[in-house]
């Protein structure tokens, strides 16, 4: 056996699923050669160390898997094509964002079905009401885990040529989906039409979101005086949410629309 | 549903699917997600299950086959779980327990480990997954992967000299207790 012979052997004598009379062959090989009982060595460092980087699973998704077979063994089986984990997600989230009563909350949840005078609408108000200084900035590791998370999408964009100032940006855990929220305001405007809020997750468009139509057009989806247009690119959900004109509102979900869809590859 | 015997075929087998979820997935909720749509799958198709076969191998299977199909879309590149607080150190370092400064060693080679796995091109990731962390066969990482068992091989032996490349300083830190 040559020494290019033993390297294209390496890997199955390593993992033991070298046959004879190769694995004798190789044997014999590394005996001789000082080269390629380097090698071997070297592979077996290797293999110790990628069998120390197993992770284990916390105990809080142990927990979780068994909750949920448990729940689906007790269930009469009549759909196969249910989609458990998602469900799972989108029931979570709604009760995440129920409990914290922000602006997310009431963003994600008057969507399908909105009603100006409910809580959730006070609470849209109650967001806006905590003052300019509504969103703050994200710690350093904040930052990373959003640019973990979403990429180019995380950061804020710049709106001033549609007279909208970055105004804080944050990071949002919604069971499990962490959202880059970022606000705006229009200095110039009245203070009741003059935010604008910028939402990006890793996810889904809610079912019956208003996405756009078959010809790409955005759907506007307004409640009060607040207005919102969703789309999705690439697994990332945005979601644009202002009081301000709704012209300008439709531009800037235009403009944003293009970007996000501009910075990927195909 | 015999769920007593499904749990005790399949959850023995919960830090392997949790572990290729997040390599796969990239971001722990993903992984999460990957990981129970697995168990369920696999509960409603237990009874195709063979009794005395491979049961990691089994699982390991749905759950890639659930990834292509349904979450590889989502996924990018970022893997957040690098940065994440390491998990208890005592369920995978060998004993005897090593100083403090061994420890501290370890955690750093296991980060830089997972940060060249995360680096490979998704087949090979896949495969070194598979085959060199979750144990399974070259045959049966084949048949998870639906392809011969030469490819494996040859996907194993390309990201090795890959992961050899990037992780020299760390292959010199392993102990002879180690191998």
């Amino acid at each position: 056996m040559t020494c290019e012979d033993f390297q294209l052997r390496l890997t199955a004598l390593s993992l033991g699923e070298l046959e004879e009379p190769e694995r004798q062959d190789a044997r014999e090989h590394v005996a001789a050669c000082d080269d390629c009982a380097s090698r071997m060595l070297r592979d077996r460092q290797l293999t110790a160390l990628l069998r120390a980087s197993a992770v284990p699973a916390p105990d809080e998704v142990r927990a979780g898997v068994l909750t949920a077979v448990r729940a689906e063994a007790g269930r009469p089986t009549t759909s196969s094509s249910r989609r458990p984990a998602s469900r799972r997600h989108w029931v979570a989230l709604a009760a995440a964002l129920l409990a914290a009563a922000a602006v997310v909350a009431a963003a994600l949840l008057v969507v399908p079905a909105p009603d100006p005078g409910s809580p959730l609408s006070a609470a849209w108000s109650s967001y806006h009401d905590r003052g300019e200084d509504g969103l703050g900035s994200p710690t350093p590791a904040q930052a990373e885990r959003l640019f973990a998370v979403l990429g180019p999408d995380s950061r804020t964009p710049d709106l001033a040529q549609f007279g909208l100032r970055k105004a804080g940006w944050e990071g949002r855990d919604l069971a499990g989906h962490l959202a880059a929220v970022a606000e705006y305001r229009d200095p110039k405007a009245d203070p009741k039409h003059a935010r604008v809020t910028l939402m990006r997750w890793r996810g889904e468009l809610p079912r019956d979101t208003p996405g756009p139509d078959e010809g790409g057009d955005l759907a506007a989806y307004t409640w009060g005086r607040h207005t919102s247009y969703w789309w999705e690119v690439d697994g990332v959900v945005w979601c644009l949410v202002g009081t301000i004109d709704l012209d300008r509102l439709r531009q800037v979900a235009d403009h944003l629309r293009g970007e996000s869809a501009g910075i990927r590859p195909g | 549903m015999d769920l007593e015997g499904f749990e005790a075929a399949t959850v023995p087998h919960m830090n392997a699917l949790y572990d290729a979820a997040l390599r796969l997935a990239g971001d722990a909720a993903t992984a999460q997600d990957l990981t129970q749509e697995t168990y369920l799958r696999a509960l409603r198709s237990f009874d195709t299950f063979q009794p005395g076969s491979n049961a990691r191998a089994w699982l390991l299977r749905i759950q890639y086959n659930l990834f292509c199909t349904q979450y590889r879309r989502r996924r990018r590149m970022p893997l957040v779980w690098l940065d994440e607080g390491d998990p208890d150190p005592s369920l995978d370092l060998p004993s005897p327990e090593p100083g403090p400064e061994e420890q501290t060693v370890r955690k750093l080679d296991r980060l830089a480990v997972r940060r060249a796995i995360a680096r490979l091109p998704e087949d090979f990731r896949v495969t070194v997954t598979l085959v060199d962390i979750n144990g399974l066969t070259c045959s049966e990482a084949a048949t998870a992967m639906g392809v011969p068992r030469g490819t494996i091989l040859s996907r194993l032996h390309r990201a090795r000299r890959r992961l050899e490349a990037m992780l020299l300083p760390e292959l010199g830190r392993v102990q002879a207790d180690d191998l």
